[in-house]
């Protein structure tokens, strides 16, 4: 299990990386932590020719608060978003979700923006970004932009990103409103293993306890991550109890279209899809609640 | 092939200047090139964290890593623990004083991912160490042993 | 009976080199020369290979070899079987692959990063067959055959009625039925198989070093399929990182290493990676279709057990049905039944065949066994641990002989099960699942009294044919025992190191019969040019044997020792006795001399010593398996085969989560009897281990084949075995039952956990969600196999 060559290119600035990335476009893979690329390498399921170590471009590796966002650099390590204070106090799904992530030690090496960047239908932090409403910095020497996470995720391990493009940062708005709380809950066959689903959910109540606000996430249960727009929209404005977060969850598990795999089948993963959305809502309204004590 | 990468690294406090294929792990350049075979091969995938070793003092999966990578990091591996003399570490003292392991081949990644928990947490509670080893896979000794070592080394300190 | 050293929780000798990273495994050893072996294996389950094209991979630098199955023929041999059947299988495909992951060609480089570029060299033009899946579609006469040279793919079918099934049957007043299934799983030791052979054209030696087990045992078989000598042939062991019963013969691997090494003249290492491993490893578990059937009396006596088995073995047959052969030692378990019909319907599929993993087959009968128990129970309104002891085996009915004819050395279950049920603490427990259940949520407590068979005998893998071609075995283990002229002990094993513990535990023997400490007895191993008949690790054996062959060497020397010290001190040898390592007059300890003294004497001084003494303190001595009779003609008597039976009661505390299917251990107690206890905590080591890999088989591990055959679980990621998150707090306590038949009463104790722990589980997690009409009856308990039982349940 050894992986192909490759040629190695550390920059230590984004220039750098971006012009290396221009030149060798689809040939050329960015490597942060390696956590998923390099087992996709080592099995040969990967094949770059061109590797660019981001690791040495210490601008990418900031976790910074301004105007309402939280931004987290392409390098900035998962562990370090779990006991971040911005990620913590600001998108405290994204926070949650992280913590889930595998282990600590991979989490000490592992980083959020290249998990987002790998999209895996499975993984909890391209999920906690849709949830969160959350956008990816994409750069390229063509210049930058960014990209919402609904565009973002576009297949299995598939993005919206160019091939010359980088992904430098997560921004994540910051739940700001009062009645606002977030869940986000999974089941895997393990503790540390990709959940066979995740649901994600950000709820904002008004001062009557009608939701004002509602995203939903789910992994696990598609080709991509996916939103539950129509049980959001059966939430909206609704005073929430039992009956219509179990309408919700049953909504959610209509939009989802699983892929099976020896973990759960796709009919089990869409069951969970309605168990997970009901109890990551039912967790979400109760800490929105209690925000508001 | 390509060119090949020049890297100083320090390994076990010995300085290395030396030349590497960008595609060598550093599971089998420590392996292969500095014949340091504490650090094991169970999956190279990332899966059960035998070849655990400190890089820059943090917990890796040098089966996850590039030799590469490695210009200017300080690697510490199990065979820095003991002393020459065959003084074994606090550490590895505990492994042995509370039966924390079997066939060894998951010993030394489990031993360094503790003596990383230890250095921040040098008191864990058993709750500390079964998160801090969460993916250290061990198929002999049911676990319950590693917790009580890694808890008594410790106490000890 | 009092010890000074037997008994008593010694250092572990084994320590200090597992922990400085010194152990010496198969992947560590190096040879100047060496090259590099990479395996390419095939994507289909069931396909014929039309042609390879190898000439891309041989072209490329740094590449030395490249062998087809057929181009590895010209150096080695076919593999070798057990079975009477026809089910060849070569090392390397040749014309048809039977699994996906099957070998179809090799790769020899100067390392394995260039000789895995090779094989993706390598191309291969496959003619895709019908994948045979299903076991049961499979014994169809129209199904796909495995292999041609059978009728059937049903490889083996046998009916065996043990004593008077019909008539107890008839006599019952109900008969409890249950079927039962138990998936494939695998023992996934954290160090894949490997080898490292180094052949010598110029006298056609061959040596290899290897994670293998029987190289004292059967090293002719690996001579065979390497087409050397026997007597060219040596082997030597590696320090192993865990094999769970799968590494005995790793044939493929040894030969794939032998191949090449004829092939290109030079030493090659061939080292599995996880995917080989997983996928290619020979030594899966059994994988089993149960219809089960327990008939009692009006008075809740059990009379009979009926079992018809399916077996799934995969695409060949290497140790035949040795699995049921095993499972022969205690499908009755601790329980007075009276009769027994064993239906075994071996068939041969597309998948990585069976061999031995911790269990060897008895793992999924103590699983249906106590499934139909707790049955019972249910629908005989009798308490589980009532129904339990009213039909244990009681202590004053020990040698014991079952149905099948094995015969049970000593215990006392009841004792066992008494003990459980205190540190269990039920009382809370039960109050806690009531007060759970009032809140919706589902506790579980579950009961597992089972068997564990030791000390096992080889004759298992073909006593089930009619005519075997061979008795039973003798299963034998040796040590060499050796006293140097200053009274250095030093013992050679003849097996490897595996995980457990042989250095500890001879150490505590040697001091123990000569009163020395054992820290300062060295062990060493033996190739298989120096060391004796030992058939190692397996079966739960070792330690047994281990005691009985080193005991009988500390004898021989100690006699002579004691010959010697009494001559030089002009005694009889009746008045002189060894204490704390000295030779002393009985009764006048003031007249000694000491090991030193008298080893000094036995090595240099023979012309000095009693007529007949020859020079040197040596004695390799060989204990045979302690109790073994032949099977009868007809197999109505399997006669006894693995007699030193420990038993155990589990009681582990589960919450289920109905909705998810999440299964949480929150508790969990056992209780164990192994005999005599040699060293405490290693024995605690081995049930604790045992347990949690039981937890694997309860909740996650199994191999899954898709449809079109090819294997979805081929990386740790999706072959899932417990991390430290799924295990529990488990507490150990003992009984000690001396075994009758072996030295200081031991008994094995390096299966049993694993032999309790899934059924006990299951018995957790159907008491859990009783209330919503659950039974399970199907391994692992997946959260949708437990979310499907709930669903069929309302």
């Amino acid at each position: 299990m050894k992986p192909a060559p490759f040629a190695y290119l550390a920059p230590r600035s984004v220039d750098e990386a971006l012009a290396h990335l221009a030149e060798h476009g689809s040939e050329a893979r960015p490597l942060a932590g390696g956590q998923s690329l390099v087992r996709l390498m080592n099995t040969r399921l990967a094949t770059p020719s061109v590797l660019i170590d981001i690791n040495r471009i210490d601008e990418l590796a900031a976790i910074s608060r301004e105007n309402g966002t939280v931004r987290i650099g392409a390098v900035a390590r998962q562990r370090a978003c779990e006991t971040s204070s911005h990620v913590r106090d600001g998108v405290p799904v994204f926070a949650e979700a992280v913590g889930q992530v595998a282990h600590p030690s991979v989490r000490r090496r592992g980083t959020a923006v290249g998990s987002v960047a790998f999209a895996d239908p499975s993984a909890e932090l391209p999920t906690a970004l849709l949830a969160a409403d959350g956008e990816v910095v994409a750069a390229s020497t063509r210049g930058e932009r960014s990209i919402a996470a609904d565009d973002f995720f576009t297949g299995p391990f598939t993005s919206a990103l160019a091939p010359d493009e980088l992904a430098v940062a997560l921004r994540i708005p910051v739940s700001a409103a009062a009645r606002t709380g977030s869940a986000f809950v999974e089941e895997s066959r393990r503790h540390g293993e990709l959940p066979m689903c995740g649901v994600a959910a950000v709820i904002t109540l008004d001062d009557d306890g009608a939701v004002a606000q509602v995203r939903i996430a789910l992994c696990g249960v598609h080709r991509r991550p996916i939103r539950a727009r129509d049980a959001e929209a059966a939430l909206l404005s609704e005073h929430p109890d039992d009956e219509l977060l179990q309408a919700a969850g049953a909504l959610a598990a209509s939009a989802a279209d699983p892929v099976g795999d020896c973990h759960g089948s796709a009919a089990f993963r869409r069951h969970l899809a309605a168990v997970l959305t009901r109890r990551a809502l039912a967790t979400a309204i109760s800490r929105a609640e209690e925000r508001n004590a | 092939m390509p060119d090949k990468v020049r890297v100083a690294v320090t390994v076990n406090g010995t300085a290395h200047d030396v030349l590497v294929e960008p595609r060598t792990l550093l599971l089998d350049f420590l392996r292969d090139e500095l014949a340091l075979t504490g650090a094991h091969a169970g999956c190279e995938q990332g899966a059960c964290g035998a070849c655990t070793v400190l890089v820059d003092g943090e917990p890796t999966r040098s089966c996850l890593m590039f030799a590469a990578q490695l210009d200017g990091a300080e690697v510490t591996t199990v065979e820095s623990l003991a002393n020459p003399d065959g003084t074994l570490h606090p550490v590895q003292r505990a492994f042995t004083e509370n039966h924390g392991l079997q066939c060894g081949f998951c010993t030394p990644g489990m031993l360094m991912a503790a003596c990383a928990l230890l250095q921040h947490t040098p008191h864990p509670e058993p709750s500390d160490v079964r998160e801090a080893l969460s993916g250290n896979l061990c198929r002999c000794t049911g676990y319950q042993n590693i917790v009580r070592s890694v808890v008594a080394a410790g106490a000890e300190s | 009976m009092s010890y000074k050293y037997v008994g008593k929780p010694t250092p572990r000798k084994e320590d200090p080199k597992l922990l400085t990273g010194r152990a010496g495994y198969i992947g560590d050893v190096v040879v100047p020369g060496m090259l590099h072996a990479a395996v390419l294996r095939s994507p289909h389950a069931h396909a014929r290979i039309r042609s390879i094209d190898a000439s891309a991979a041989r072209a490329l630098p740094g590449v030395v070899c490249v062998l087809t199955g057929a181009e590895a023929l010209e150096h080695i041999n076919p593999m070798a079987a057990f079975c009477a059947e026809p089910v060849p299988q070569t090392a390397i495909a040749t014309e048809k692959v039977r699994y996906p992951g099957e070998a179809v060609a090799v790769v020899a480089a100067t390392d394995r990063y260039i000789a895995e570029d090779a094989r993706a060299l390598i191309e291969v033009d496959y003619e895709v067959l019908e994948p045979v899946v299903d076991p049961i579609a499979a014994m169809t006469p129209e199904a796909a055959r495995v292999h041609d040279t059978l009728d059937s793919n049903v490889v083996f079918h046998r009916s065996l009625d043990f004593g008077d099934v019909e008539g107890d049957f008839a006599r019952s007043a109900t008969v409890v039925r249950r079927s039962g299934r138990w998936h494939r799983m695998c023992a996934t030791p954290l160090e894949t198989a490997g080898a490292l052979a180094s052949w010598d054209p110029y006298t056609g030696a061959m040596t290899v070093w290897s994670n293998s087990n029987f190289y004292n045992f059967l090293p002719w078989v690996f001579a065979g399929i390497l087409g050397v000598p026997t007597n060219r042939l040596r082997l030597i062991p590696c320090t192993v990182g865990g094999s769970f019963g799968s590494k005995h013969l790793i044939m493929q691997v040894v030969a794939i290493a032998g191949a090449l090494s004829k092939a290109t003249g030079r030493p090659v290492r061939y080292l599995e990676d996880r995917f080989d491993n997983l996928a290619a490893n020979d030594n899966t578990g059994p994988d089993r279709h149960y219809d089960a059937e327990l008939a009692f009396s009006p008075e809740g006596e059990m009379l009979s057990l009926s079992l018809k088995i399916i077996d799934d073995y995969g695409a060949y047959f290497q140790f035949a049905h040795g699995q049921h052969g095993n499972a022969m030692a205690q499908p009755t378990g601790p329980y007075r039944i009276g009769s027994l019909r064993y239906d075994v319907a071996c068939v041969l599929t597309n998948k990585v065949q069976q061999g031995f993993f911790r269990g060897a087959g008895a793992d999924p009968g103590n699983f249906i066994l106590e499934r139909l128990v707790d049955a019972a129970a249910d629908e005989l309104g009798i308490d589980g641990a009532e129904l339990r002891r009213r039909n244990f085996i009681q202590p004053d009915e020990f040698p014991y002989k079952i149905p099948t004819g094995n015969v049970y050395d000593s215990g006392n279950y009841a004792a066992v099960l008494d003990r459980a049920l205190e540190i269990a603490d039920l009382k809370h427990w039960k109050a806690e699942q009531e007060r759970l259940r009032a809140e919706g949520r589902y506790l579980g407590i579950g009961l597992a009294s089972c068997q564990e068979r030791t000390g096992y005998n080889a004759s298992e893998w073909w006593f089930l044919y009619d005519n075997p071609p061979l008795p039973a075995t003798s299963t034998p283990e040796s040590v060499k025992l050796q006293v140097d002229a200053m009274g250095g002990v030093l013992v050679e094993l003849g097996c490897p190191l595996w995980g457990n513990s042989p250095e500890t535990v001879v150490s505590q023997v040697i001091g123990e019969e000569f009163g020395i400490d054992p820290a300062g007895v060295a062990v060493t191993y033996a190739d298989s040019t120096t060391g004796a008949m030992s058939a190692g690790p397996g079966g739960s054996r070792l330690t047994i044997m281990l005691s009985g062959a080193a005991r009988g060497a500390a004898r021989t020397i100690r006699d002579k020792m004691t010959r010697i010290a009494a001559h030089a001190m002009e005694m009889s040898p009746d008045d002189v006795e060894c204490v704390d390592g000295t030779f002393r007059a009985k009764g006048a300890p003031g007249t000694s001399m000491t090991m030193g003294e008298v080893a000094m004497r036995a090595h240099l001084f023979a012309h000095d010593n009693p007529e007949g003494e020859s020079s040197g303190l040596v004695d390799t001595h060989t204990y045979d398996h302690p109790y073994a009779t032949p099977p009868n003609a007809d197999r109505t008597d399997m006669g006894a085969f693995y007699p030193m039976v420990s038993h155990a009661c589990h009681i582990p505390i589960v919450e289920v989560d109905p909705e998810t299917g999440r299964v949480t251990l929150l508790k969990y107690y056992a209780v164990n009897d192994c005999g005599t206890i040699m060293n405490p905590p290693l024995v605690e080591g081995q049930i604790m281990g045992g347990i949690v890999q039981g937890i694997g088989a309860a909740l996650m591990e199994q191999y899954e084949y898709r449809d079109d055959g090819t294997l979805g679980t081929s990386s740790l990621r999706e072959y899932l075995i417990p991390t430290l998150n799924e295990v529990p707090d488990i507490v150990v306590e003992h009984v000690q039952t001396p075994s009758p038949f072996t030295e200081y009463g031991v008994k094995g104790a390096g299966e049993g956990g694993r032999l309790v722990a899934p059924t006990a589980i299951a018995s957790a997690v159907s008491d859990a969600l009783r209330p919503l009409g659950v039974f399970v009856d199907e391994l692992p308990m997946t959260p949708e196999r437990i979310v499907a039982a709930v669903q069929a349940a309302r």
